[in-house]
């Protein structure tokens, strides 16, 4: 990343165009300290924002929706946008958890993550292998999950058959365990993007797809497996989700594709595929959540905070764009 | 020439739509005991109106090659609007909802057009806000409409099979194709969205237009809302994704291609029409409703799969493969093959 940006720095100042441009990305860069020094200004002005207690809250209510979003990071690097399924797959997927705890936590686990990975994997292996447009093909995947999950369960909220799913909402040290996960799978995916074979072409995908079909790299393989990757931590936040709701419906992913989006997003990754990284997102999903507290804490409606979440979803998206384009030119 | 057109994919796929689920639908009672009536046909114009705006919103941004994914979020704020500034006069209402859209339009219209940004993330974010604008407005709370007279005259039967409320789509709809086929602007929507930078060296004044189109889907998906607002008595800050999914379905029976390049209102006109028929015989077989779901998946499915290139270059591949196999000793037999 560094390498890449370097050289162009490198011949900016030799043409005033260059100059122009160095310029535009000053600018952003002060705009971009000015509001993060606003953020931290109007959060330590805030009562009770600055507590362990509230940190706490921040971290958690940022585990779930970060979990989903390390998923769709995979996707969305390797250039396949974003799947519109997610909410369907953590219902589906936290329905089957629930009605499996007769057999144990461990073994329902294992179930939930190979749904997950089955669901969401097909799903890429269309991308992968054939180029469907994935935004299509998770709407179609959506109706599908929707559909088979209502006929099968006739629409009915499912409850659990055992009390296994109780160690989810365990608190270890105060913390939720679903905050621990969230770390670690953070660093796991990180490591995996960064150091291994997979990660690197995933990249490349993203970043040129009939670029990296010449140079050979196994286009429709890599994309699947971010897919199957993406499943089971799709199939993560499912567990947990339907574990702190202690029931589980179609209805039990809620919001939950656009807050991963958003999430994704707001760390800084591209849409476009072919930058971005795990603790970005990792970053975004905890931006929105602290954000989401001052205005909480302030006494903000629940719209207010939606509304805002939107804006600093549109204000990243648009300084990351100006940023790229910068350093492109 | 004709049977060429016919294959066409903006032609082909709401001919097919259209003609498949109105035969599904005039021969409902042959399979089911239920009989047919006016009223049915009046149900499906319904349900057309109640999505229709929203889809030929979303259907416009995609033939110039982007994805408008904030019409739901404009959809519910002119809803949410037109209660609360129409409580006195309808038309206070209505002109709110329509400001508020073509605002929503122009700013994000003049930000994909001139920073040049993908419409997709810009789009997603003004639809999280949005929403929470509609929240924000009404509390997180349902509002009703006290006017009870217009919510009496939107649904009015006109002419056994009509309301109001459908025939100003029906209406919408056949400007929006009137102006696309006798301006240049239909023309030159499709060349936005087949390929930009072409476009663009040809004199096409490309910002304008899309800055144009995005005005266009804003004013459309606020006054889609303020005719569901009209006909419930009520605004719902949070319509759920349902309608932008079932808009998007609509659009691509419709012939839109998710690339852009490609589509025309009559089309989309034939598609939503296909979801509005599919829905109402879904709702007289008395089937349940999650029927009508697998049913838009398999279609998106098929839909898609058709559309993926590198399926496509392999099957091409395939048969160049095999034809030049059988015809190696003769180079004019590959002829016809690469003319096409």
């Amino acid at each position: 990343m560094n390498a890449l940006s370097t050289p162009a720095r490198l011949d900016a100042p030799a043409s005033p165009r260059g100059r122009q441009r160095s310029r535009a990305d000053v600018v952003i860069n002060v705009i971009v300290v000015l509001a993060v020094l606003a953020a931290i200004v109007v959060g330590l002005s805030t009562h009770r924002f600055a507590t362990v207690a509230n940190a706490k809250a921040i971290i958690t209510s940022a585990s779930l929706v970060g979990i989903a979003a390390l998923g769709l990071t995979l996707i969305t690097i390797g250039g396949s946008a974003v799947s519109l399924a997610i909410a369907p797959t953590v219902a589906a997927v936290g329905m089957m958890f629930l009605s499996a705890q007769s057999l144990g936590l461990v073994p329902a686990l294992a179930i939930a993550l190979l749904c997950g990975v089955v669901i969401t994997g097909v799903q890429g292996a269309v991308v992968g292998y054939a180029a469907a447009n994935p935004v299509v093909l998770t709407i179609a995947a959506s109706f599908a999950i929707t559909g088979l999950a209502i006929g099968i369960s006739g629409g009915a909220s499912v409850a659990p058959t055992g009390s296994g799913y109780d160690h989810l909402n365990a608190t270890p040290g105060g913390v939720a365990l679903s905050v621990y996960v969230l770390i670690v799978l953070a660093v796991a995916v990180e490591w995996t993007l960064r150091r291994t074979g997979f990660g690197r072409s995933l990249y490349l995908i993203g970043a040129n797809r009939p670029a990296a079909r010449v140079a050979g790299l196994p286009v429709g393989r890599t994309t699947a497996v971010a897919w199957l990757g993406a499943g089971a931590l799709f199939a993560v936040t499912a567990a947990f989700t339907a574990a702190f709701n202690t029931s589980a419906n179609v209805n039990l992913g809620g919001t939950l594709t656009f807050d991963a989006i958003a999430a994704v997003l707001a760390g800084g990754t591209s849409i476009a595929g072919g930058r971005g990284s795990a603790l970005r997102t990792l970053a975004g999903a905890v931006l929105i959540a602290g954000v989401s507290d001052i205005l909480l804490l302030r006494g903000y409606s629940t719209g207010v905070q939606i509304m805002v979440k939107g804006l600093i979803v549109l204000f990243v998206v648009v300084i990351v764009h100006l940023r790229t384009k910068g350093s492109r030119a | 020439m004709s049977a060429r057109r016919l294959g066409r994919p903006e032609v082909l796929l709401p001919t097919a739509a259209a003609g498949l689920t109105v035969t599904a639908f005039a021969l409902l009672p042959a399979y089911t005991d239920a009989g047919l009536s006016s009223f049915d046909v009046y149900n499906t114009f319904q349900i057309f109106a109640r999505l229709g705006l929203l889809a030929l919103a979303l259907g416009l941004t995609m033939i110039a090659g982007e994805f408008d994914l904030s019409v739901v979020g404009t959809y519910a704020l002119g809803g949410m609007l037109t209660v609360q500034a129409g409580q006195e006069h309808y038309a206070y209402g209505l002109l709110a909802a329509v400001a508020a859209g073509a605002a929503i339009g122009l700013v994000q219209g003049g930000l994909i057009a001139g920073l040049k940004l993908p419409s997709m993330p810009v789009t997603l974010a003004t639809y999280i806000a949005l929403l929470g604008l509609t929240s924000a407005l009404s509390g997180g709370l349902t509002k009703t409409y006290s006017n009870a007279a217009v919510t009496l005259w939107v649904d009015r039967t006109v002419l056994t099979y009509f309301s109001p409320r459908s025939l100003i789509t029906l209406g919408l709809f056949v400007l929006a194709a009137v102006v696309l086929s006798l301006t240049r602007w239909g023309r030159e929507l499709r060349a936005i969205g087949g390929d930009r930078r072409a476009s663009r060296v040809a004199g096409v004044r490309v910002d304008r237009l899309l800055v144009g189109t995005f005005v266009a889907s804003g004013v459309l998906s606020a006054l889609g809302g303020s005719l569901l607002s009209f006909s419930l008595g009520s605004a719902n800050p949070d319509p759920g994704v349902q309608p932008l999914i079932v808009a998007a379905a609509a659009a691509l029976l419709g012939g839109v291609s998710l690339t852009g390049g490609r589509g025309n209102p009559l089309g989309l006109l034939g598609g939503i029409m296909a979801v509005a028929l599919l829905t109402e015989i879904v709702t007289v077989a008395a089937l349940p409703a999650y029927v009508t779901q697998l049913f838009f998946a398999g279609l998106l499915g098929i839909i898609v799969v058709i559309d993926a290139p590198d399926l496509h270059s392999a099957l091409v591949r395939q048969r160049t493969r095999l034809r030049a196999g059988t015809s190696r000793p003769s180079p004019a037999g590959a002829q016809p093959g690469s003319q096409t």
